[in-house]
């Protein structure tokens, strides 16, 4: 069975973010994923701190212990049969702090990470930015690392409609 | 007639204390403002997510003349504990908080990889957005491919000088008008990007040993 985790920030839930997390749920369910939802508050996801002992001293393994540090363990493991979908706020093109800074200390699959931007006021060139920003993670693209996260899609939506837009296009990959 | 005194809050993005390459470039940008001219302050992000920023360090962003962000690009964005601190301004002057509109932004950011031009991108356009949103002027930016490299090289005479000129263009850009257009700088290490990468793949050799151990030792 596939696995999923839905990474979002609890402190930034609106209406829009609830409508899309149990649409993005849904569509997990009726393709077979066995689901888990992670909502992050600020206390549960410390900046990362750029040490990189995650990656040489003990790989897999956050200096900084909470949520997001059980949470980089576990996706250390798991990271080729687990998917991770993460909803987020845009602000100035970019998400938020709460999951940028999941998104840092390495919570992301390594199969398929969906970024989700949600928000009424997004205008184009935010929504032109994050969508950049995660395109750079994707495969070839990923000049840093290449290869290494081998799919990676960004989605804006500001209303219910987007929801079920973006829903369909994600059925696809799934 | 002397010119007035600008504010100059100098943000350091990096966790990393008095390791961060960040810093070195923060205290370059600095040490190039004179104090005869310029009155400074620098801000540090915070490490710990319930730390936040009282009212009057965000009131002292909102009314200096000058922003310089010096931050390191985290997977090709803004680490998220400077991430966290724009969150709060934006709040700040969302909440109806004075604003100096006036004031200049700068952003140095400081990646690992020794192409800034390919990677820095969408944090500059992200900083562009945050002027954009909140009307505040939009200078230029300093990329730096692999900052530590440019940190223990940027003392040898005559290798590159690319960075001393973008530093002193933020310097001279803070007192001039804010009508001349400036290009962002791009910063390329010294050392040969071959050399570079054999010492990043070292390293990473190592990290994917200990990978595949601790896989060993989580199916055992």
């Amino acid at each position: 069975m596939n696995n999923a985790v839905i990474i979002c920030d609890r402190e930034a839930a609106t209406a829009l973010s609830h409508d899309l997390k149990n649409r993005v749920v849904g569509l997990l369910g009726t393709r077979g994923y066995r689901t888990e939802t992670v909502e992050l508050t600020r206390d549960d996801a410390a900046p990362c701190r750029g040490c990189l002992f995650c990656l040489t001293k003990h790989p897999g393994k956050c200096v900084s212990s909470d949520t997001v540090g059980d949470l980089m363990h576990r996706m250390y493991l798991e990271r080729e049969e687990t998917i991770t979908i993460y909803l987020t706020t845009v602000l100035f093109g970019h998400p938020s702090s709460v999951i940028k800074n999941a998104l840092d200390r390495g919570t992301g699959s390594h199969r398929l990470q969906v970024i989700i931007g949600y928000g009424e006021d997004i205008d184009a060139e935010e929504e032109s930015t994050f969508v950049d920003v995660t395109a750079k993670h994707c495969g070839a693209a990923d000049i840093v690392h290449p290869g290494m996260v081998r799919e990676a899609m960004a989605f804006v939506t500001r209303s219910s409609d987007d929801n079920v837009s973006l829903c369909s296009v994600l059925q696809e990959c799934l | 007639m002397t010119a007035p005194v600008k504010t100059v809050c100098l943000i350091n993005g990096s966790l990393r204390g008095r390791k961060a390459s960040s810093l070195s470039f923060l205290q370059d940008v600095s040490r190039r403002l004179p104090d005869a001219l310029c009155r400074k302050m620098v801000i540090t992000v915070r490490g710990h997510a319930k730390q936040v920023y009282s009212a009057e360090t965000l009131a002292a962003m909102a009314q200096a003349d000058v922003l310089v962000f010096v931050f390191p690009l985290y997977n090709y964005a803004l680490p998220g504990a400077l991430m966290a601190l724009l969150e709060e301004f934006h709040r700040f002057v969302l909440e109806g908080n004075a604003l100096s509109h006036d004031v200049k932004v700068y952003a140095v950011v400081n990646c690992a990889f020794p192409r800034p031009e390919l990677t820095t991108g969408e944090a500059v356009r992200v900083m562009r957005n945050f002027c954009r949103r909140l009307s505040l002027n939009w200078r230029f930016a300093i990329c730096i491919g692999t900052g530590p490299v440019v940190v223990v090289t940027k003392k040898v005479p005559f290798l590159d000088r690319t960075l001393k000129r973008a530093l002193s263009a933020i310097a001279m850009d803070v007192g001039a008008g804010a009508g001349r257009t400036v290009s962002d700088f791009f910063v390329h290490p010294v050392i040969p990007e071959r050399v570079i990468r054999r010492i990043r793949e070292q390293y990473e050799k190592k990290g994917e040993m200990m990978v595949r151990r601790d896989r060993r030792r989580a199916l055992q």
